[in-house]
């Protein structure tokens, strides 16, 4: 089994980590403490997602340079989906649905730091946070604000576009209509959207995250072809193609799943 | 004596604004003992100087290539930044120094902006120099460099002679949001932060409070934490409801004394003999009287612990920061046996590193 090392831990500074529900500790009245070894390892890490998630799949991101292409090890039989199916996550839509602070009451938070006490001991700049989301394993961090609230923030709407490239909800292709947060990112010539559509949704607008996933719903319950899903979007092949294109993460994610099925990539 | 009366008057008249006739009430205070001028910060100077852009990139990749020498030189020494750290803090300086701070990004490298154009800054080009070799050179902390510190949702200004506000400390507003969520009646009485500082805490708490009738009293030993507070309470239009005193711990709140309905203080906690040891930018450029909590840190929060059993009024909260898990079942074992009955409801919070950094409670 392959799998990603943390860069920063390879060079000495550890993950100070924190097993803190950071606002359901607030939020719930649950007793935030999980206690975890001081120094962890990666395997610690591994190890207790498989606990926690047993669809086997698991995503870790590195660096917040790198969390477009998040890192994945599959811990299942067979299949190289790089993915996280929903039949025991309770699906990928809803999380995507909930407020920041719902989302933010799954995520454990961690701040990374050299090691040491902190406090009035350190100057620190390394306000970094990192969150991991409990349900999926899955983690986004952000790093580069000087204020660990706005890092927090920032780590959040990354965990959510993570969320709607790896978590699959599941598609019946033979009643299939497209959801209205799909409908929205297509392109007006679209035969799918209606006069009431409003103007395309671009990949800057928070919106932008619910229709990627649900374009990825469908990309992938198609095994990957463009032109399969292009039909039940109403679109030309290259239109469908251009839409995927338009935006990296969204390319990058079609393009994992199309090498994994032995397809070409779109260019 | 003089002044000492001319304070409490102006305590009063924060506290029951309604009464006062005086404009300025927080301002006065500062004014009062003749503070030092606080320095405005780098990003609120005006764009008043030119270079051209030729000559903001040579200095951009000098000081990249200063940062990228440093290498892990810093962080095997004393535990300080590494070059990924002050590469970082200088994009932070480009984005403090120019108007148009992605003139310097590397997606701009092949813009048609002619290299000739003056472009605006707000320090001189020979002082973008000095700056960056004094964060290299003298490690001075990033923040005195560009006289500012990004907390929370706030941008304070700092400079030598008061702390920086550091990330944990963020957590003690949270805690003071659920004190209030719990118990609206504290929402709307006097607070103190004790040794503010920069002002952090009680901006932030008088934020939380909200625009009711809760008001903040700020003390500081040094005058110029006094005078950098009430500059940032001021930033923030908050010196109606913040007054900021000069004067040791409770001093200067004689005259609230059992009335406080809460109590928050990051005070000095590093054990004297720890001090030396610290990170250059901490041990050579933050005041020692905000660091040093005597022999073993704790002299301070005892009197501190002392003080709140008699400055709160029953059922008044308060939120100290200490140096971690030795010092925290201190301070609560020390609440426990010596003021048995004085507290109530005594916890521990975990910083974001996981670390026992909080100790609240109330009142009894």
């Amino acid at each position: 089994m392959e799998r990603m090392i943390p860069e920063k831990q390879e060079k000495g500074l550890d993950y100070q980590r924190l097993w803190l529900h950071a606002l359901a500790q607030r939020h719930s009245g649950e007793t935030p403490l999980k206690t975890a070894p001081p120094h962890p390892t990666v395997t610690a890490v591994v190890v207790s997602f498989m606990v926690a998630n047993r669809s086997g799949l698991l995503s870790i991101t590195t660096s917040a340079r790198r969390l477009s292409v998040a890192a994945t090890t599959n811990c299942n039989s067979g299949s190289s989906s790089s993915t996280i199916s929903t039949c025991e996550t309770g699906g990928g839509r809803e999380y995507l649905l909930m407020t920041d602070e719902k989302l933010m009451s799954q995520c454990e938070m961690d701040t990374f730091k050299a090691s040491g006490p902190g406090g009035q001991h350190r100057n620190k700049r390394e306000s970094a946070v990192r969150l991991k989301h409990l349900p999926t394993g899955i983690i986004a961090q952000a790093a580069e604000d000087r204020s660990q609230h706005k890092n927090r923030a920032a780590a959040l709407a990354r965990l959510r576009t993570l969320l709607a490239l790896k978590v699959r909800n599941t598609v019946d292709l033979d009643t299939y209509v497209p959801p209205p947060e799909l409908v929205q990112i297509l392109p007006a010539k679209s035969t799918m959207r209606g006069s009431d559509r409003g103007p395309q949704i671009g990949p800057n607008n928070p919106k932008f995250a619910l229709g990627m996933q649900a374009l990825l719903d469908l990309f992938f319950s198609v095994e990957g072809s463009v032109s399969d899903a292009a039909k039940k979007l109403g679109l030309s092949t290259g239109a469908l193609s251009r839409l995927i294109l338009s935006d990296d993460s969204l390319r990058m994610a079609a393009n994992e799943f199309r090498a994994a099925k032995g397809l070409k990539p779109l260019k | 004596m003089k002044s000492s009366s001319l304070t409490r008057a102006v305590l009063s008249t924060v506290l029951q604004p309604v009464f006062s006739t005086r404009p300025n009430p927080g301002r006065t205070v500062a004014c009062s003992v003749a503070p030092p001028k606080p320095k405005v910060p780098l990003y609120q100077r005006p764009p008043a100087f030119r270079a051209a852009l030729s000559e903001l990139k040579k200095w951009h990749v000098w000081a990249k290539n200063q940062a990228a020498a440093v290498g892990s030189t810093f962080l095997d020494l004393d535990d300080g930044p590494d070059s990924t750290l002050l590469l970082r803090e200088l994009n932070w300086l480009v984005e403090d120094a120019l108007e148009q701070p992605s003139l310097l990004s590397p997606k701009n490298s092949s813009s048609n902006y002619d290299d000739a154009a003056p472009v605006s800054i707000r320090a001189c080009l020979d002082d973008l120099y000095k700056l960056w070799k004094q964060r290299i050179e003298e490690r001075r902390p990033f923040q005195y460099v560009v006289g500012c510190e990004h907390w929370r949702d706030l941008i304070l200004s700092v400079e030598e002679g008061v702390l920086i506000p550091r990330p944990e400390t963020e957590i003690i507003v949270d805690l003071v949001d659920d004190a209030v969520r719990g118990n609206e009646e504290l929402r709307n009485g006097i607070w103190a932060d004790l040794g503010t500082g920069s002002g952090a805490l009680a901006i932030a708490v008088a934020r939380i409070l909200g625009v009711g009738s809760g008001r903040v009293v700020a003390t500081d030993l040094s005058p110029v934490a006094v005078a950098v507070a009430s500059y940032n309470v001021e930033r923030y239009n908050l010196q109606n409801r913040i007054a900021v005193r000069l004067g040791s711990w409770f001093d200067p709140l004689e005259d609230v004394e059992g009335e406080l309905c809460g109590l928050v203080s990051n005070p000095p906690y590093i054990p004297s003999e720890d001090i030396d040891g610290l990170q250059a930018e901490v041990s050579k450029h933050e005041p020692r009287l905000a660091l040093d909590g005597g022999a073993n840190g704790m002299n301070d929060l005892i009197h501190l612990c002392n003080g709140a059993a008699s400055m709160l009024k029953p059922g008044g909260f308060f939120a100290f920061e200490t140096n971690g898990e030795t010092q925290s079942k201190c301070l609560v074992d020390y609440m426990d046996t010596k003021m048995k009955g004085s507290f109530y409801s005594i916890n521990i919070t975990p910083d974001f590193a996981g670390i026992q950094r909080f100790v609240t409670g109330y009142r009894a």
